[in-house]
């Protein structure tokens, strides 16, 4: 069969490069905007998933990971002593102020443990021993400061709230979703940074489960005895995290609004394209009418080129987006598109492509093939 | 027995509240192998005619058959598809397909598909002569030659009646009587009824019959 429809869609070279353009731009919008939005709501609960907690003992309507309240520390053996409770330890989450030597003053977020090993958190240390942080004041810093605060290297001092600590260790992609860099260092050595908000506090308290345990009951109790706090699981903690920043910071509003702009440009693109390429070829499509040819023939036509241009238009896209990665990356940021996320863009695509084009079938169908006798 | 038979047929339009009576009762009759030239002035309602041969447009009332077929409103594109060829004025090649394209698409539209639909299509391109052209797009062929492959794609399928409108109006004189002797000896060849309207008085050394159409009837 003789393909009318590629040939006439790749005659006319500038208008096939419009409408696969206006695809490939929508493509590209929806892919960075949800890819970065994606790389920062798995930014925003990175280490909770990573702790690995069945548990979480929160202070009462915390807002997400990183911004905690301090309780007391001593809830902990409130907690140990539950029936189903493996494994219960006070971890602090706290943002304190840091000296350069440049001068500069930068945040740091702290993470403090009394047993790193036993969470194996951070979970990626190419330098540094984990056990090490509780042999003095020192700190592990992650490779991602470098950004803010200029390079480092382990054996060097940074002033934290005032006092000298030394990098012990370096770990990889631990990040929060304010982006300020991380820090480990031992329970205790937190504590005594900030002794006003922090000595005899914790901010969370991290419950692992005995094989067997009913998550529930569990909760249940430690409810029960912590009538002040919160109590979720890890699914529940990072979830209840993302969602703070999604709906505090319109961040989840201008992903959808982009991505709705984003199609509507493609669409219209693509709309706007073809319904001129058909009023162009409107004496064409009444001679394959006159010979023969029905409504189904031309919305065939039609309904095939707007998928090539999806294809292509896609393809280019997708293409830009990750030739956009390594820039992004550069920034601190991720681009995370997933197989799910290219899955559902390339049926977008070609549904939207599509879409556009029935506007032009309604043109198609009110063709008089007696055109063709009309000069 | 005539392939194409028209009786009574009337046409009228309405514009405003007036009703324009456009044919006004036409019995018309075409043979196998018969060519007739369709003459009249502009407005007499020759194009309405040949629309309405070619089961592009119903008449208001009367009855069309083609091929033993009776044309109802519901069967027209089969009709078309399965007997008819049509050549435009304005030949109507389609730019992107080169020539031998243009003439296999018309037969893949009927249905034929393959080797059989290319080979068809390069009989038809070799009657018209132009074998050494059909690679080409319509943009590189001169009007004779696009008027050619257009009655190439009419002739190809086997289709018993071909309509023709105004087909040497776009060309020069000589290449005008070439593409009338061409069509006529191909016609009769195939035995095909061909109904040409037209202004040009030298499609009349071509047909069998002259019909001349004035103000919607069929002059003697």
């Amino acid at each position: 069969m003789v393909d009318l429809a590629t040939k006439s869609l790749l005659h006319d070279k500038l208008r096939f490069l419009i409408t696969v353009s206006g695809v490939a731009f929508a493509v590209t919008l929806v892919f960075v905007q949800v890819g970065l939005f994606l790389g920062l709501m798995g930014n925003a609960s990175l280490t909770i998933e990573h702790l690995d907690a069945d548990l979480w003992v929160t202070s009462r309507n915390a807002a997400n990971i990183d911004f905690a309240r301090a309780f007391p520390e001593s809830y902990v053996q409130r907690v140990r002593s539950v029936p189903g409770v493996a494994r219960a330890d006070n971890l602090i989450v706290w943002f304190m102020n840091v000296n350069l030597p440049t001068g500069a003053v930068e945040g740091t977020e702290v993470y403090a443990l009394e047993d790193f090993e036993r969470w194996n958190f951070p979970w990626n240390l190419p330098e540094g021993r984990l056990e090490d942080l509780r042999r003095g004041p020192y700190f592990i810093l992650d490779e991602s400061a470098k950004k803010r605060w200029g390079d480092f290297r382990v054996g060097d001092y940074r002033e934290v709230l005032g006092r000298r600590l030394k990098i012990i260790g370096r770990s990889v992609d631990a990040k929060s979703f304010t982006t300020t860099p991380l820090t480990f260092m031992d329970y205790r050595l937190a504590q005594s940074l900030n002794p006003s908000d922090l000595r005899g506090n914790t901010t969370y308290i991290l419950v692992k489960l005995a094989p067997g345990a009913d998550v529930e009951a569990v909760r249940s109790e430690i409810r029960r005895r912590l009538p002040y706090n919160d109590v979720f699981t890890g699914d529940e903690w990072a979830k209840h995290s993302r969602r703070y920043w999604v709906d505090s910071t319109g961040l989840g509003l201008n992903m959808y609004l982009t991505v709705f702009l984003g199609c509507l440009v493609g669409i219209v693109v693509v709309a706007q394209t073809l319904y001129t390429s058909t009023m162009e070829h409107i004496k064409e499509f009444g001679t394959v009418k006159a010979i023969g040819g029905g409504n189904y023939d031309i919305y065939l036509i039609l309904g095939k080129q707007a998928t090539i241009a999806a294809v292509l238009g896609f393809l280019f896209g997708a293409l830009q987006a990750y030739a956009i990665r390594p820039l992004i990356d550069r920034i601190d940021l991720e681009l995370v598109i997933p197989a799910e996320l290219a899955i559902a863009v390339f049926i977008g695509s070609i549904v939207l492509c599509l879409a556009a084009a029935m506007i032009s079938f309604r043109k198609v169908a009110s063709i008089d093939p007696a055109l063709v006798f009309r000069t | 027995m005539a392939v194409l038979e028209a009786r009574s047929i009337q046409k009228h339009f309405t514009e405003g509240r007036e009703r324009v009576h456009v044919l006004r009762g036409i019995d018309f009759d075409v043979e196998r192998g018969e060519i007739v030239s369709l003459e009249g002035p502009s407005g007499s309602g020759k194009t309405t005619f040949l629309s309405i041969l070619g089961c592009i447009l119903t008449p208001s009332s009367g009855e069309v058959s083609i091929d033993g077929v009776a044309a109802d409103p519901a069967r027209l594109a089969a009709i078309r598809r399965r007997s008819l060829g049509f050549v435009f004025q304005q030949f109507n090649l389609f730019p992107s397909l080169t020539a031998l394209e243009n003439v296999e698409y018309a037969l893949n539209i009927k249905g034929l598909r393959g080797e059989v639909a290319r080979n068809e299509a390069e009989r038809v391109i070799e009657a018209v002569g132009l074998s050494d052209r059909k690679s080409f797009l319509p943009r590189d062929l001169s009007g004779g030659q696009k008027q050619r492959i257009a009655i190439a794609r009419a002739l190809a399928g086997a289709s018993p009646v071909i309509l023709a409108d105004e087909p040497t109006a776009n060309l020069d004189s000589v290449s005008g009587a070439q593409i009338l002797d061409m069509f006529r000896d191909l016609a009769k060849k195939e035995n095909r009824a061909l109904v040409i309207v037209t202004h040009d008085p030298k499609v009349r050394s071509i047909a069998d019959r002259v019909v001349r159409i004035h103000d919607g009837r069929l002059a003697a």
